[in-house]
């Protein structure tokens, strides 16, 4: 750690004598197979959608597996002059992703194919955005924070607007834009108070700083501030929560489900690194601001789910919610809190993939049956799709046996522990509220007739009895998630074995 | 107060009131001059602070690509001229809280740097630059270069004429291809 | 000699004009100007601070670099979005682009 400053004149980068790449080997892995795709796509304009699928997912399966054989890494902690991490936190970030990514190109390709929406530059995006992803939450350096942001922003804002012919989504990609690009420009401005504070833009490099008390301090403060605000838009906490209702109501319903999931858990995990490596020293400084997001996110969310009636808005502001409760672990700012965040972090992406993945199955062709109405008997229709999707909502609703539930426990244990407890409370109550909204939708599923407007429902909800119609490949993609929240939720210690070692951050 | 000094102030009073203008100019193409103007100041600030490199790389990709790009959106989009199409209703707020956060960085910089002592000047050569760049920079290097290229491919999907072309079970996928070389060829 | 407050505050008037901007204008177009004007502001800043700390690895002007690259990037895909929704909507005026509610 301390060895970054003295790097200074010799370039960082060669102090170690020698270029280390395996650490980035994921990433590499996955811009290689985003060009290979790309390539077959324009080499072969006659090729079979399925094999761009089956490339891309056997990119992903290529990259998890290599991040996996970075768990025994036993090199330096940090890698190519101390801008790359080589830790478990960054392991189990990856494989999260990586999985969250493989069961996206399942949506997707379900999705474009019904759609009629096939083009080859789908998945060269998804795999940049999905790189972009991973090796944030291995960025050590606020430069490779900003870079991988962008990446992954921009190539998410392209995959919004992916189905142009639809309005919606040309609407939601200008304001994801926009408002993307907007806080960008704040999280640059901190990257550059925070280098004036500390005269190094490395996480290490800022913490020691901070801790010699060498530059002024109310600088290094307004740096952490801004910062906050950038992850605070990423992460879509309250009061910079505007653009996800639109951006996840516009896109299509797998882009969705990914960028809910994937950009929250990348985000996060810079989010953790940066506030409890870089700014540990201010720790006392940020933590009520950090307290205060919290607390507005998981209100705000909770409340303004209820009044939605288009299933992916209210979805959107579910994860909104969420958000919040992830913030109560970052704000515990304790290995517990990291821990429970971490656990937060795994499962809530299961729930909300699954949960946007049956919104997708069940709307039609050109998102339609969207609204809350159209869930009116869904069981009946279909009894697999309506438990899967009751299973998911009761876990992000935080009701036991499911994952959501132990999630919820770890997170306000831990805000207790740290004394947060007024935060905690805050945190029950959101919940009570969430369920609300939750349990409406089952209710709406099992003891409601379907709606029939005169023989239009076919026509509206696009979406018919036979279970064939949801295809194998979506409810693998539905049922992976709710099986897991199931797992999880019964076996928790799973996951916390593994968080054990992969929630010490190494720098 | 030293040459640098007064040099960087009218510099610096040119750039500030043109952004000033730029934001508030009622034509749009007025707006992408002061832009201009602003970009081609912040680059003479470079050249004053000894950053030459870049002074030059703001005035090709700025003042040289960007703005070109943003006039061009300006004339495809046909924007329109007038204070009511170009600002909201939201003016006053706005204005307020630009000058809040001036007000905030202004006492950030006073409480911080307030008393320091003027900076002498090293130039930093270009030859510096890329040593840097390519040494301890390397992997953002190449980080930049995926963002580039992801941005490339996704602008041209996106901005790409939907003929049902957009499908590959649409008639044709290369169609606005073929009637560009058809036109060559006449 | 330079005294680094006056590059900060020039910096600092930048952003906020940017800022304004951002929040005044209803054309896409000039609300992208507008964040361009801040990514400067941050530029400056950058600069400033790589001459202030005497930063021999030129951390600032690297990264100084690095925010250009990405500005064009951005204005690419702002450019690409916004001619996407000229064409479904003939206007790119933000608060008009409202099939989805703020």
């Amino acid at each position: 750690m301390l060895s970054v400053l003295g790097q200074v004149s010799g370039g960082p980068a060669v102090a170690h004598g020698k270029l280390l790449f395996r650490p980035i080997g994921p990433e590499l892995i996955l811009v290689g197979v985003a060009l290979a795709v790309m390539l077959l796509d324009a080499g072969y304009p006659e090729r079979h959608h399925a094999t761009l699928a089956l490339l891309s997912l056997a990119g992903l399966a290529a990259a998890a597996a290599y991040s996996l054989s970075l768990w025994s890494w036993t090199g330096p902690t940090t890698v190519l002059g101390g801008m790359v991490a080589a830790d478990r936190f960054t392991v189990f970030f990856r494989l999260v992703i990586l999985g969250v990514a493989a069961l996206a190109v399942l949506l997707s390709y379900q999705y474009l194919e019904r759609a009629d929406e096939v083009r080859g530059e789908y998945y060269p995006l998804l795999l940049f955005a999905t790189a972009g992803m991973t090796l944030i939450t291995a960025a050590a350096d606020l430069i490779v924070v900003f870079l991988a942001l962008e990446v992954l922003s921009l190539s998410l804002y392209l995959l919004t607007g992916f189905s142009f012919r639809r309005l919606a989504s040309a609407e939601a990609s200008m304001k994801y834009f926009l408002l993307g690009a907007f806080s960008s420009a704040f999280f640059l401005y901190g990257i550059a108070l925070a280098y004036g504070a500390t005269g190094t833009t490395n996480l290490a490099g800022i913490a020691h700083g901070l801790t010699g008390q060498v530059g002024p301090l109310s600088l290094a403060l307004a740096a952490s501030g801004l910062l906050a605000v950038g992850f605070g838009f990423k992460v879509a906490a309250v009061p910079f929560h505007m653009w996800a209702p639109d951006a996840y109501q516009g896109a299509p319903t797998c882009v969705t489900a990914f960028m809910s999931a994937g950009t929250k858990v990348a985000a996060f995990a810079a989010f953790l690194r940066v506030f409890d490596v870089a700014f540990s020293p201010l720790i006392w400084d940020w933590k009520p601001f950090v307290w205060i997001l919290a607390a507005l996110t998981m209100v705000v969310g909770s409340v303004l789910a209820i009044a939605q009636s288009d299933v992916k808005r209210m979805l959107a502001y579910s994860s909104v919610a969420h958000a919040g409760f992830i913030l109560v672990g970052v704000t515990a700012a304790s290995h517990a809190g990291i821990q429970a965040a971490m656990f937060y972090l795994a499962v809530y992406p299961a729930m909300i993939l699954g949960a946007f993945g049956v919104v997708m199955v069940v709307s039609g062709r050109g998102e339609r049956g969207l609204t809350l109405s159209s869930y009116a008997g869904l069981a009946r229709r279909s009894p697999l799709v309506a438990a899967v999707l009751a299973l998911l909502l009761l876990s992000l609703a935080g009701i036991p046996p499911t994952a959501g539930f132990i999630a919820k426990v770890a997170v306000f244990t831990a805000a207790i522990q740290s004394g947060h407890w007024p935060l905690a409370l805050v945190g029950v109550l959101a919940s009570v509220v969430a369920a609300f909204f939750y349990l409406r939708v089952i209710v709406l599923m099992y003891m409601q007739e379907p709606v029939i407007a005169g023989g239009q429902r076919e026509a509206e909800t696009g979406f018919d009895a036979e279970p064939g119609a949801v295809g194998s490949l979506g409810f693998v993609a539905i049922a992976v998630p709710a099986l897991l929240t199931l797992i999880f939720g019964v076996f928790p210690g799973i996951l916390f074995g593994v968080l054990k070692s992969a929630s010490i951050i190494r720098f | 107060m030293s040459v640098q000094e007064i040099t960087f102030v009218i510099i610096a009073v040119i750039g500030g009131v043109s952004a000033v203008r730029m934001v508030t100019s009622r034509n749009v193409v007025h707006a992408a001059l002061y832009l201009v103007v602003t970009l081609a100041m912040v680059g003479a600030v470079y050249l004053v602070v000894a950053a030459e490199f870049l002074a030059w790389v703001q005035v090709l990709i700025y003042v040289g690509a960007i703005v070109v790009l943003l006039l061009f959106s300006l004339m495809l989009t046909k924007a329109p001229i007038g204070r009511d199409t170009l600002d909201n209703q939201q003016r006053g707020l706005a204005a307020l809280v630009g000058m809040g956060v001036l007000a905030g960085l202004a006492f950030l910089i006073q409480d911080s740097f307030g008393g320091s002592k003027p900076i002498t000047l090293h130039q930093a050569t270009t030859e510096q630059v890329g040593v840097t760049l390519f040494r301890g920079f390397v992997w953002p290097f190449e980080v930049v270069s995926v963002l580039l290229l992801a941005a490339l491919v996704g602008a041209v999907v996106i901005a790409r004429k939907d003929d049902p072309a957009g499908s590959r079970r649409g008639p044709d996928r290369r169609a606005p291809l073929r009637r560009g070389s058809e036109a060559t060829r006449r | 000699m330079i005294r680094l407050p006056y590059l900060l505050f020039f910096s600092a008037v930048l952003f906020s004009a940017g800022v304004y901007g951002v929040l005044a204008r209803r054309n896409a177009v000039l609300v992208l100007m507008s964040i361009e004007l801040m990514l400067n502001a941050v530029n400056v800043n950058l600069v400033a601070f790589n001459a202030y700390l005497r930063d021999a690895a030129l951390t600032g002007q690297v990264f100084a670099l690095f925010v250009i690259t990405v500005a064009a990037a951005e204005v690419g895909i702002g450019l690409a979005i916004v001619i996407l929704i000229y064409r479904n909507r003939e206007t790119i005026n933000v608060d008009e682009v409202n099939l989805l509610k703020w």
